[in-house]
């Protein structure tokens, strides 16, 4: 197929000048008339009863025009369980909880009043950890979970316990599958908590009109999911709620969290008539937005000498903080990635989303997929070292491939990808050359990993598409998908283009995304915009091809079916020459007396994930991923002896995407991901002490990677076996990148010192505590 | 309110601030130069990165009182009209901008670098590059970006000049 704007290094994305030159407007750059600053009071314990809280001091310092507490609000809200309130009104449950707010017509002057409150509190035991809180007689840290809206049996907790959600999935028998193993292989991993620290911290403005319609201004990437908690919130009609997204400083999944506009919106009801800004710490950031990760791991593996998978068993544990409806879905999806890129014929998979004192786990890029596709593929190369096979090998053995199946019970066809050849390319970037020796200064070690992601989201989340073609015939696009740094609007640009078979100039993206004015999207998670957001293009440009024709028809006085459109022309196809312009009909075509027929040819449409569906209540099975992303990771790296340092080479990633649509924003999106991973595997994790507090909730000691951090290279292949449903034959890549690193990087330390690791971040202090005999540190 | 005289973006300005305002603070708050970015308000990611008298400054953690007379360069004197500036072409040519956040703190930092050593080593480029943060590119593009600016021929010869020609008529503007 010859395109002209697909897989084409389109670099100048529309709204690259806007960013290179500091114009572009994030939501700390909004000032509005009469705009007024809150500040938010944290609490000094993270779990505890309020006794009271104090505000009479507050309210009388400078500046200050209202200092607002959760009393008497009763109403929870949350998109699958409702267990959140805007503000917390008899406890806290987690160091970053909102307990009461000023309102001031300075930052500052809210910051000082703040310090006035005086709260009482009656402090409870703090339990940071899954695995404690899952005991039976663990502190109840919502005592009536069980009385909370779910929206299915899903979501349904354990009464009297911790347990939010539990799931499992079990496929064939895998008690039978284990006694025909000839090898099985169990071990225990910890996938610690971790922040997306994007640089940009998350803020929100809101305005209470007199009207009672509400206006939002937010960082969060899902502006309609903002809307309809809010509507929600209020009982107000949704279209009573508009909602304003700007430029966004980077997501990396932590700005879906839902919880920043109902405590804004909750707290400018108090003052209407004055937009009222939070723009966040960078401490609350961390302590009062999504954190991510959090999975304890348990897992089996039996496989037969040939080397063939006969069963597999997992039990996952997610330390989901103190509110459990983000955390559970990324426990959900978490469990139905458990078998990875392998086929199991016999699986048993249980996970459960547990209640901690921790700000709560969300969306953090590919969530749900890095977690326990670290602890199967570190499992894999152990069962690979026990049968005496090669890691490669024994991956090739049971890859999935077209007709098999995966853990939920989903048949792969062709357009999952082909990993056979994702591995070749991997193969030769790392292994074709042998490995150097051990020498002075430093181990050598090389290491693989499978990789597999599909979007994930409730069934019915679709992306919306609006064109409208302008008398001139060049045409605007709006959508609702938040360009967060990964090119989206060029990519918009791109398939706008294509689809209409127009110069890239004559199709103009929008950049701010207005729920009064943007079609419906449900969020921009997932990675779901190329392949759903591209289709919804591909439809609305059909559609207003259509109706550009029908209009011509009326002019040419042809049967429509006789016509074809080029991108400037309508024409019979059998005589060219009768034609007519794009731009004389796009607004219908006026005659030489006036009369105007023909209808104006703006357009809508959207698309969604076709036939996904809820999992089977029985078996945890069902068509739950729909569409999947594979490939492989893998790297050559050097361990300093004197310093424990791990230093990558050469990083290697194959992903069969389906069709790149844009090369130079594909490969940012993957070397900027393998990077990102870098951090988790080898540097990040949120710590806390034991009464809860997080210690380290700067990025002065939360560690994000440097310049020093990136590997030597990063070799980037992508596979291209086009998808039958994804637009031009793509899929998103976004995430995916994220997923087989940190196992990658970890079998390639085992290659180098023959220590297995089974906890990131692996830092260089653990690695010399094993190089140097010293065993304290493991 | 107390006020002070300086340079901003080659044009003298009287600037009104209270006693405890950063640069950051003012630039953003009180006179609405937004293109400096708040990442952390403590020198630990470089987003707020401005060149004060030459030098690459962490502007969220300098006293706005301590100014009187300097020379600030924020991004928004970089561009002259529609021309970007070279070093912002390069990171446009490279790819090297995600969500841009950091961008401007980083491209100030390059333009400090380079008005000092336009030849500067891969070494020293990823050094004074290890002060900052970047979330999504995961630098290479952003290395790649301040090569190709040493590439750029206008750049490295007469940009320099540019440069110190502009930072000594700013002081003696001040001074008079
Ligand atoms: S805001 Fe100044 S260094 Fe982060
Ligand atoms: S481009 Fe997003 S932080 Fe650097």
């Amino acid at each position: 197929m010859g395109f002209k704007h697909i897989g084409k290094d389109v670099q100048y994305r529309p709204d690259v000048l806007e960013r290179v030159t500091g114009e572009a407007i994030f939501i700390d750059d909004i000032k509005l008339p009469g705009m007024l600053y809150a500040q938010i009071l944290r609490p000094k314990y993270a779990h505890a009863k309020i006794l009271s809280i104090d505000t009479v001091e507050a309210e009388k310092m400078p500046g200050v025009y209202k200092v607002i507490t959760g009393k008497g609000w009763e109403k929870h809200y949350g998109d699958c369980i409702k267990d959140m309130m805007p503000m917390v009104v008899d406890k806290v449950r987690h160091i970053g909880d909102a307990l009461a707010a000023v309102v001031a017509d300075t930052e500052k002057h809210a910051r000082d009043a703040l310090k006035k409150i005086r709260v009482e509190y009656e402090p409870f035991p703090v339990c940071t950890d899954a695995m404690e809180a899952i005991k039976e007689n663990a502190y109840l840290i919502h005592e009536n979970s069980d009385e909370y809206f779910h929206v299915s049996p899903l979501y349904e907790p354990i009464p009297k316990t911790n347990i939010a959600v539990h799931y499992r999935i079990k496929k064939g028998d895998a008690v039978k599958g284990f006694k025909e193993a000839d090898v099985v292989v169990e071990r225990e991993f910890n996938f610690p908590l971790m922040s997306s620290a994007a640089i940009e911290v998350h803020g929100a403005i809101a305005l209470f009109r007199m009207d009672d319609t509400i206006e939002i201004w937010t960082s969060n990437v899902g502006a309609f999911a903002v809307r309809e908690e809010v509507a929600n919130l209020f009982d107000l009609p949704i279209s009573d709620v508009r909602v304003h997204m700007p430029y966004i400083g980077g997501c990396f999944g932590y700005k879906s969290d839902p919880s920043l506009g109902p405590l804004i919106a909750y707290i400018a009801s108090f003052v209407p008539g004055h937009p009222i800004k939070l723009r966040v710490s960078r401490q609350e950031d961390f302590t009062s937005t999504f954190l991510g990760r959090g999975i304890r791991t348990k897992m089996k593996i039996g496989a037969k000498k040939d080397g063939t998978f006969t069963a597999m068993e997992a039990k996952l544990y997610l330390s989901t903080g103190a509110y459990a409806d983000t955390g559970s879905n990324v426990l959900i999806v978490a469990t139905q990635s458990a078998g990875g890129v392998y086929e199991f014929s016999n699986a048993d998979v249980t996970g459960y989303s547990v209640y901690t004192n921790t700000p709560p786990v969300g969306a953090l890029r590919a969530y749900g997929h890095p977690e326990i596709q670290f602890a199967l593929e570190r499992l894999v190369d152990i069962v690979a070292r026990e049968l005496d096979m090669s890691p490669t090998d024994v991956r090739k053995k049971n890859f999935l491939s077209v007709g098999k199946s995966n853990v939920v019970g989903e048949t792969m066809k062709k357009s999952d990808g082909d990993l056979y050849k994702c591995i070749d390319n991997v193969e030769r970037a790392i292994f074709s050359k042998e490995r150097p020796e051990e020498d002075e200064n430093y181990y050598y070690g090389r290491g693989i990993a499978g990789l597999i992601k599909s979007p994930k989201a409730p069934t019915f989340a679709a992306k919306g598409c609006h064109i409208k073609f302008n008398v001139d015939g060049s045409v605007s696009v709006n959508m609702s998908g938040a360009d967060v740094g990964q090119g989206l609007f060029v990519l918009v640009r791109q398939i706008t283009a294509e689809a209409l078979k127009m110069p890239l100039e004559k199709v103009r993206v929008y950049n701010e995304i207005d729920t009064q004015f943007s079609p419906w999207e449900w969020q921009t998670v997932g990675s779901m915009f190329t392949f759903q957001g591209g289709n919804a293009i591909i439809k609305a440009a059909n559609k207003a091809i259509e109706m550009l024709k029908k209009n011509a028809a009326l002019v040419l006085h042809r049967d429509v079916n006789v016509l074809e459109y080029d991108g400037n022309y309508v024409y019979d196809r059998s005589y060219p020459d009768v034609k007519v312009l794009v731009s004389r009909i796009c607004r219908g075509y006026i005659m030489k007396d006036g009369t105007t027929i023909g209808d104006v040819v703006q357009v809508s449409s959207d698309f969604r994930l076709p036939g996904a569906q809820n999992p089977d209540p029985e078996t945890g099975m069902g068509r739950t991923g729909v569409s999947y992303t594979m490939g492989v990771q893998g790297c050559e790296l050097r361990i300093e002896k004197k310093t424990g340092k791990v230093i990558i080479d050469n990083f290697a990633t194959s992903i069969d995407i389906g069709r790149v649509i844009n090369p130079s924003n594909a490969r940012g999106q993957v070397v900027g991901g393998v990077v990102m991973s870098i951090g988790e595997t080898l540097m990040e994790e949120i710590k806390f002490d034991k009464n809860g507090k997080l210690i380290n909730a700067n990025l002065l000691q939360y560690k994000l990677p440097t310049i020093y951090d990136m590997p030597g290279k990063q070799t980037i292949e992508f596979v291209e076996t086009h998808d039958e449903i994804g637009p031009f034959g793509a899929r998103g890549i976004g995430e995916h990148p994220m997923v087989g690193v940190a196992p990658a990087i970890l079998n390639a330390i085992y290659d180098a010192i023959g220590y297995d690791f089974y906890e990131i971040p692996v830092t260089p202090d653990k690695i010399k505590a094993v190089i140097g005999g010293d065993t304290e540190a493991r | 309110m107390k006020n002070i005289t300086l340079m901003l973006n080659g044009k003298k300005e009287t600037i009104y601030f209270e006693e405890g305002d950063t640069l950051l603070y003012v630039l953003r708050d009180r006179i609405g130069l937004m293109g400096t970015k708040f990442g952390c308000g403590y020198g630990a990611c470089g987003a707020c990165t401005v060149v004060i008298n030459g030098e690459a400054v962490r502007s969220c953690k300098v006293l706005f009182k301590t100014l009187e007379g300097a020379d600030i360069l924020t991004i928004e004197g970089l561009t002259e009209g529609k021309k970007l500036h070279p070093i912002q072409q390069a990171f446009v040519d490279a790819n090297a901008v995600q969500c841009g956040f950091c961008t401007p703190g980083i491209v100030m930092e390059l333009y400090a670098l380079f008005s000092k050593e336009p030849d500067a080593s891969d070494d020293r480029i990823k050094e004074v590059l290890s002060k900052h943060l970047c979330r999504c590119t995961g630098y290479e593009s952003i290395f790649t970006a301040a090569k190709l600016v040493q590439k750029t021929e206008s750049y490295s010869k007469q940009d320099k000049k540019d440069f110190e020609r502009a930072a000594k008529l700013a002081r003696e503007y001040i001074k008079e």
